[in-house]
């Protein structure tokens, strides 16, 4: 990316800084702490330049350190810090149906002769893969990180399919490389925009109703929830 | 409750795609993992899009949605305002004025003799949809996993090679050939990315059925035509678009009219990825591979140029991409773009998670109280008195900082789960 105009260069840095800032705060609220999020992405970053071989594999397998490792690590990370198994059993859950929505729709329904996206092509499954994530993470436990674990490891059970395809088929040629665009990849961006989207469906639920919800929650939590000056002097944003 | 509705949007997704389709096949774990799953033959649907007074401005074979825009290569710029069945009626935007520009100077613009040293970086070329095939010499539109798809980017790679650019060309397939089928080559793309490339070249052919769309004879030889595709879910679309108008210009004005024109359509393409990222559709399945060589061939022929490796560019003529002074309109359009949809989707959460304009401003404050508080320069003004910054823990008469503090942490720890 180097040699290009100003106004080509200004746009990738600042398309870059959008990213790492969205990625901060998305990160920032999964028991992480402001500079854990931070040692997270620029990990990622680095990480993206780093691929691991799977050995043993017919097909070449690789997994990507930022884009396939990290992002699995901490949504695994995530899985075992739930406080339930029943909780776990959600994130697991939404991570299945995530696969399976992912797959009917990209792979199903938009292939074929139309180009260059296959037919009934309305989004991109780069942005479809956050929104299905998104939004099964919503539905099956209302939680950012139930969100994170659909979308990240639904991808995964994609990519783990794809491999058992490519065998089923005994294709010619064929390679899985897990989280290979790095930072960038469809795993990455889905994790993120999949937690921020479920925090913009969780904030617009609650402003709707009024509130928060209180039937039923813990007494500590509606304490917490009755001080109106709490955020003031704490990492709130 | 919550897996039963994801289950059932799964189906309701599943159920819109079969109904929609009134050929179903039988079912068999076939349709899952057998050659069924990697074409579609059954579709050969073609979108007529008029102008308002009924004249052919395009065919697609892809659905069209309202919003897709073209831009012939004459520089007539239109917008799809309706879509009825396969008719679709588009809007005479009027001339686009960047590609009037780039014309008139290209007609002027003799090529350049000068061949300059070859360039350190490459370009990088893959095919997604591996498959995909010119039934008159392939006998099939898709041949999985080795399409004619690829004689076709060897040609390409040829000719680019030829011409003194060095090819990073990336063979691996990306079967089935479906939307998915970007997610895999999304990571081809970035490997590709690697080397540093000027520009990213992602060859398809086109489905639509009538061969004589695309049959031109150009430059004395019978070709078919190439389209310029540009994703409109990217957010950096406009400097896509800004290197598509500059290749359309300047191939047309050397082979005319190689490109047939460039679409906007539904998608992204991996081209977030790079602002010279373009994807080629080389003719399409009913017409020879041979055509579409020979096509894709006088279409790179055009690329060096482009890209500045022929040298500096004369008085008068547009900067090649690479050229650091070069205007990239498209590129500021992007980043204006990014940048008010940031601060608005940024502005709107803020907005709603606060609840009212007046603790929003709080919050911000307190934001960036905190936030930038810790430069040393804002520190130092701060420590002058100079810039306020809300700190106060405690609201007279409800309970003490410790408590509050307690009952922070605690609903912060909520927060995060």
């Amino acid at each position: 990316m180097t040699g290009f105009p100003v106004g080509i260069t200004a746009l990738v840095i600042v398309t870059l800084l959008i990213f790492i800032g969205l990625a901060h705060r998305a990160l920032d609220r999964m028991r992480l702490s402001d500079r854990g999020a931070l040692a997270v992405i620029v990990a990622m970053i680095i990480g993206s330049f780093i691929d691991l071989p799977v050995p043993g594999a017919r097909y070449p397998v690789t997994v990507n350190v930022g884009g396939g490792l990290i992002p699995l690590g901490l949504a695994v990370y995530l899985l075992v810090k739930a406080g339930t198994a029943r909780e776990r059993a959600r994130a697991l859950a939404g991570a299945a149906v995530t696969a399976l929505a992912v797959y009917v729709v990209g792979s199903l329904i938009m292939r074929g002769l139309p180009e260059p996206g296959g037919r009934y092509e309305v989004l991109d499954a780069l942005w479809l893969y956050p929104l299905v994530g998104g939004v099964v993470g919503y539905l099956a436990g209302r939680s950012r990180r139930g969100a994170f674990v659909s979308a990240t490891l639904g991808l995964l059970a994609m990519d783990i399919g794809y491999y058992l395809w490519l065998l089923a088929r005994g294709a010619p040629a064929g390679r899985v490389a897990i989280g290979g665009a790095g930072a960038f990849d469809a795993i990455v961006l889905a994790g993120i925009l999949a937690v921020l989207l479920a925090e913009v469906v969780g904030e617009v639920r609650e402003r709707l109703q009024g509130g928060p919800a209180v039937r039923g929650r813990p007494e500590p939590l509606l304490r917490a929830l009755r001080k109106p000056d709490l955020g003031k002097g704490g990492d709130e944003e | 409750m919550a897996l039963g509705l994801g289950l059932m949007l799964a189906g309701l997704l599943a159920w819109a795609a079969f109904v929609r389709n009134p050929v179903v096949p039988a079912w068999s774990w076939n349709f899952l993992f057998g050659r069924e799953g990697e074409g579609d033959h059954l579709v050969g649907r073609v979108y007529t899009i008029r102008d308002e007074s009924g004249q052919v401005v395009s065919q697609v074979s892809r659905r069209v949605t309202v919003g897709d825009e073209i831009f012939a290569a004459d520089g007539r710029h239109y917008r799809v305002v309706k879509v009825r069945g396969e008719e679709a009626v588009a809007r005479f935007l009027g001339m686009d004025e960047d590609l009037l520009a780039y014309r008139d100077f290209y007609r002027q613009l003799a090529i350049p003799a000068a061949k300059a040293p070859a360039p350190a970086q490459p370009v990088g070329i893959y095919h997604t949809h591996s498959d995909e095939s010119y039934v008159p010499s392939d006998g099939s539109e898709s041949i999985p996993f080795k399409g004619g798809i690829y004689r076709v980017g060897e040609r390409m790679v040829g000719k680019l090679t030829e011409k003194g650019l060095r090819v990073e060309y990336d063979r691996t397939p990306h079967d089935p050939h479906d939307d998915n089928a970007y997610y895999r080559s999304r990571r081809t793309a970035v490997r590709l990315m690697q080397a540093n490339p000027l520009a990213l070249f992602d060859v398809h052919r086109d489905g639509v059925v009538d061969p004589g769309y695309y049959r031109r004879i150009v430059s004395q030889q019978n070709v078919a035509q190439t389209r310029l595709v540009v994703g409109r879910e990217n957010p950096r679309m406009q400097a896509n678009l800004d290197f598509a108008k500059r290749l359309m210009s300047y191939a047309n004005s050397v082979h005319n009219p190689i490109v047939k024109e460039i679409f906007l359509a539904a998608g992204n393409y991996n081209q977030d990825l790079m602002p010279t990222a373009l994807l080629i559709e080389a003719g399409t399945h009913t017409n020879s591979r041979e055509e579409a060589e020979r096509g894709i061939a006088l279409l790179a022929d055009a690329v060096p140029a482009v890209l500045g490796i022929t040298g500096p560019a004369p008085p008068g003529a547009p900067k090649p991409i690479t050229d650091r002074t070069a205007k990239t309109p498209g590129s500021y359009k992007a980043l204006a773009w990014l940048l008010a949809l940031t601060l608005l989707g940024g502005g709107a959460f803020l907005l709603v998670s606060a609840g009212s304009w007046e603790r929003a401003r709080q919050r911000l404050g307190r934001f960036f109280g905190q936030e930038l508080g810790g430069l040393p320069v804002l520190r130092r003004l701060r420590m002058k008195g100079k810039l306020e910054v809300r700190e106060k823990a405690t609201v007279p008469g409800r309970g003490d900082p410790a408590e509050n503090r307690e009952a922070r942490e605690r609903l912060e720890e909520i927060r995060r789960d």
